[in-house]
């Protein structure tokens, strides 16, 4: 098994920044296997290129893919995992994920809509999702994000190092299973 | 003298100065534009809609396949198949220049930087330029060499997008067959007459490949977008938002191997410039001959505007008051072009000529009785407007949309008045017109047209000549474009060239030390441009922090809303100008094809217009 452990958001925007900071914490975790672990919080059709430069043999056979997604509809600090179940939404929808990784815009859903599409992600795909509750400039977390930071981080772990951990997931759409702590709720 | 409306005069010297004897040069009551035109009131709106059961509000919210957040408001007549009224609304805040105030200078090169997805570094830069106007820094010839590359790279990633992910899909199969299905047929069996550069035998074959996701020329531009990126890295070091921009030059070290690995990359843009100037020239010459209609979509008086950009070495020093000189010995003229005719060249009258109105935007007035205007004058003493971005106060007062009152997060900029636009393509006509480019082997301004003189790659050499359109539309927004890719190519090889032989002579200065003056007040303004064309950033420093920074983008201009006279936006004259060419009568089907080719031909970008803050923190996606 090949993971990537990916981190997704924005640098310096709080709650939204917990992608890419459980990312750097986990850059000097002592993995056993042969994991990377990355910050892909850029221009989606760029990481679906960078995906894509691993030679065949190398392809990663899992992706771990972890950022802050406001769904509205869980409270702030709600961790959610689910094995994507790899479903694109419309063409329509495509095009706009698209449009919107061109001219600049990072997002998880994005980022996954867009890489599958392309063919740069793996089959495999493990999303931890984290209800953020501030989106302001600042790199520190809110009360109810920064309690469950470490948990994801142990989560993204698991699910890198332990083959069978993502099997007993719920599988799911974009999103989750059901929306509020329907997946791996550990908020 | 090209000031027709403001009223600036100028003297035996050239020197400008306010007209004696007018009361309030520049207050509410002052001349609007001549010969501009105006939206039909509210009111008449109102009426028609009443009394004609065909005539019907066709609203597009969001704008999709464009930059950022953008919604359109229509009036349409389906029986004249017309639109009466058209309104362009910024939905998102513009606030960078409030979150600027009060911070350290070289803050603003990497937080202006956010502004954009997609021309980060092009903010990066204009910034830093404003930053070593006002204090006095120039950067060394190497530094403005590579900051020129640099730029060219960015416009590389930049056009292919705009020509085939955003713009591109709405001349494609999947777009005319539903919206046309008889051009579509027609386009089946005609031949492309640039078959041997573009390699598609029909106009059919080529739409095809124009759809969205799995078009060959869809899939080529989102290649050609990493190509460009990877080039642009090796000398910037990341993008789109370098750490590497700063006051006086740029901070990393280029080396010869650096210079041919960026090489390699630039050097295929040669062959694609080649296939999109014939790519836009079939696809625009098709339309035109199948319906002559067509040079209706998206047409509007050519009122350009442009800084330009690319720096000579020799001549730019960073001053204000030399702008005029080094302005005029850029790769890009700077230069204004009303109702087709090159005005001007000269950036200080680019630059007071310049006026930001708010009357339908949600912005409070800055200016007017008992509030001082903060600077009558440019440095060099020439006359400014109380609504010009260095006087210009950010003021944001949200409330509810009225046509009559106040729609979108968009200011009105205006030069001389006027609604103008901003583009690649005015970088293309005034550099062809103003005949001031600097000697090169392979780009030649004639007066009338730009010749191209591209590189032999997997195709021959080829010289490409684009010619200043008779008309001014969509289609020509979208082939000046094409074209302008190659220009920014070959920019970027003459720049390239200059740098080796810098470096061969090893000159690898890249930037000048600067400090920030922690005394007095400065002001510095950078003119530069990115892929959609003129960007400014005015700045006043005050003890070495800001004390006002405004930015005007190229979408400021063209997305901005009607004017105190009426006068509407460029993008709201250019759909009012747009003929509806679907065929269909059914409502329900109607995608608003030609208005959406309009809107899109400008290559919206509202992240940089309206900045993305709220008073609740960044929106990063809505």
């Amino acid at each position: 098994m090949r993971v990537i452990v990916a981190g997704v958001g924005y640098r310096n925007l709080r709650d939204h920044s917990v992608g890419i900071a459980v990312a750097d914490r986990l850059l000097d975790h002592a993995w056993g296997g042969d994991v990377v672990v990355e910050d892909l919080s850029y221009n989606p059709i760029a990481v679906m290129q960078r995906l894509e430069d691993e030679p065949p043999e190398r392809r990663f056979t899992r992706a771990v893919m972890v950022g802050a997604v406001e769904r509205g509809n869980r409270p702030p600090g709600t961790v959610a995992a689910y094995r994507w179940d790899g479903v694109l939404p419309s063409d329509e929808e495509i095009q706009r994920a698209v449009s919107e990784a061109v001219t600049g815009v990072i997002a998880l859903d994005n980022t996954l809509v867009v890489t599958r599409h392309f063919g740069g992600l793996p089959e495999d795909v493990v999303v931890i999702e984290v209800e953020p509750g501030v989106q302001a400039f600042g790199d520190e977390f809110s009360e109810s994000v920064a309690r469950v930071v470490d948990q994801v981080c142990e989560l993204a772990v698991t699910m890198a190092t332990d083959a069978g951990a993502a099997a007993r997931l719920p599988r799911g759409p974009l999103g989750g299973a059901r929306p509020a702590a329907a997946g791996h709720g550990l908020g | 003298m090209c000031f027709k409306n403001l009223p600036i005069e100028f003297d035996a010297q050239g020197k400008p100065f306010l007209r004696a004897g007018v009361a309030d040069p520049y207050g509410p009551s002052s001349a609007g534009p001549r010969g501009a035109p105006a939206q039909l009131t509210a009111e008449r709106i109102e009426d028609l809609l009443k009394r004609n059961g065909y005539i019907k509000d066709l609203d597009f919210d969001p704008v999709t396949r464009v930059a950022g957040a953008l919604a359109f408001h229509t009036v349409a007549d389906f029986q004249g198949r017309k639109v009466l009224e058209a309104r362009s609304m910024a939905t998102l805040f513009r606030g960078y220049e409030v979150i600027m105030i009060g911070r350290d200078p070289r803050d603003a090169i990497f937080i202006t930087s956010r502004a954009c997805g997609v021309c980060g570094g092009v903010h990066s830069v204009t910034s830093a330029m404003a930053i070593e106007m006002a204090i006095g820094c120039v950067p060394p010839p190497l530094g403005i060499l590579i900051r020129n590359i640099a730029l060219a790279l960015e416009f590389l990633y930049d056009h292919p997008l705009h020509l085939h992910l955003l713009a591109g899909p709405d001349y494609s199969a999947a777009m005319v067959g539903p919206t046309n299905p008889s051009l579509l047929a027609r386009a089946r069996s005609a031949e492309a007459p640039h078959a041997e550069i573009h390699g598609f035998r029909t106009i059919g074959e080529l739409m095809e490949d124009l759809n969205p996701l799995s078009g060959k020329l869809y899939l080529e531009a989102l290649h050609m977008t990493r190509v460009a990126r990877e080039a642009y890295v090796l000398i910037c070091g990341k993008y789109p938002h370098p750490q590497t921009i700063v006051p006086g030059g740029m901070s990393s070290t280029v080396t010869l191997t650096v210079m041919n690995e960026m090489f390699i990359r630039l050097a295929q843009f040669f062959d694609y410039s080649k296939k999109l100037a014939a790519i836009w020239d079939d696809l625009t010459e098709f339309f035109y001959e199948a319906n002559p209609a067509y040079k209706q979509v998206g047409a509007r008086r050519a009122n350009l505007i442009d800084t330009g950009i690319f720096d000579h070495p020799d001549a730019y020093d960073a001053t204000y008051a030399s702008a005029t000189a080094w302005g005029e010995r850029r790769w890009a003229t700077p230069g204004v072009i009303m109702d087709s005719q090159l005005v001007t060249t000269d950036l200080h009258a680019l630059n007071i000529g310049i006026e930001e109105f708010v009357e339908h935007s949600y912005y409070e007035e800055w200016s007017g009785s008992g509030q001082r205007q903060r600077f009558p004058t440019d440095p060099v003493g020439n006359p400014l407007s109380p609504y010009h971005p260095w006087n210009k106060v950010t003021k944001p007062r949200p409330q509810g949309q009225n046509w009559k009152e106040k729609y979108t997060w968009d200011t009105a900029p205006r030069w001389d008045r006027q609604a103008m636009e901003a583009g690649a393509y005015a970088r293309l006509w005034n550099t062809a017109v103003a005949r001031k480019l600097p000697a090169n082997p392979f780009i030649e301004a004639t007066g009338t047209s730009l010749k191209l003189r591209l590189p032999k790659g997997a195709l021959p050499e080829l010289e490409l000549e684009w010619k200043v359109p008779a008309v001014w539309n969509a289609f020509e927004r979208n082939r000046a474009r094409a074209y302008c890719t190659g220009f920014t190519a070959l920019v970027a090889l003459n720049n390239w060239l200059a740098a080796m032989d810098r470096l061969k002579q090893g000159d690898t200065r890249t930037s000048t030390p600067f400090e920030i003056p922690k005394r007095g007040e400065q002001r510095g303004v950078g003119f530069w441009g990115a892929g959609r064309g003129f960007l400014t950033h005015h700045l006043t420093l005050d003890r070495g922090a800001v004390a006002n920074y405004q930015i005007v983008t190229p979408s400021t201009w063209n997305a901005s809303p009607t004017d105190r006279w009426q006068q509407p936006g460029p993008y709201e004259e250019a759909v009012l100008n747009t003929p509806l060419l679907e065929e269909t009568d059914d409502p329900v089907k109607f995608k608003g094809i030609d208005i959406l080719r309009a809107i899109r031909s400008f290559d919206p970008c509202m992240p940089c217009t309206t900045h993305i803050h709220s008073d609740a923190g960044v929106i990063t996606r809505k």
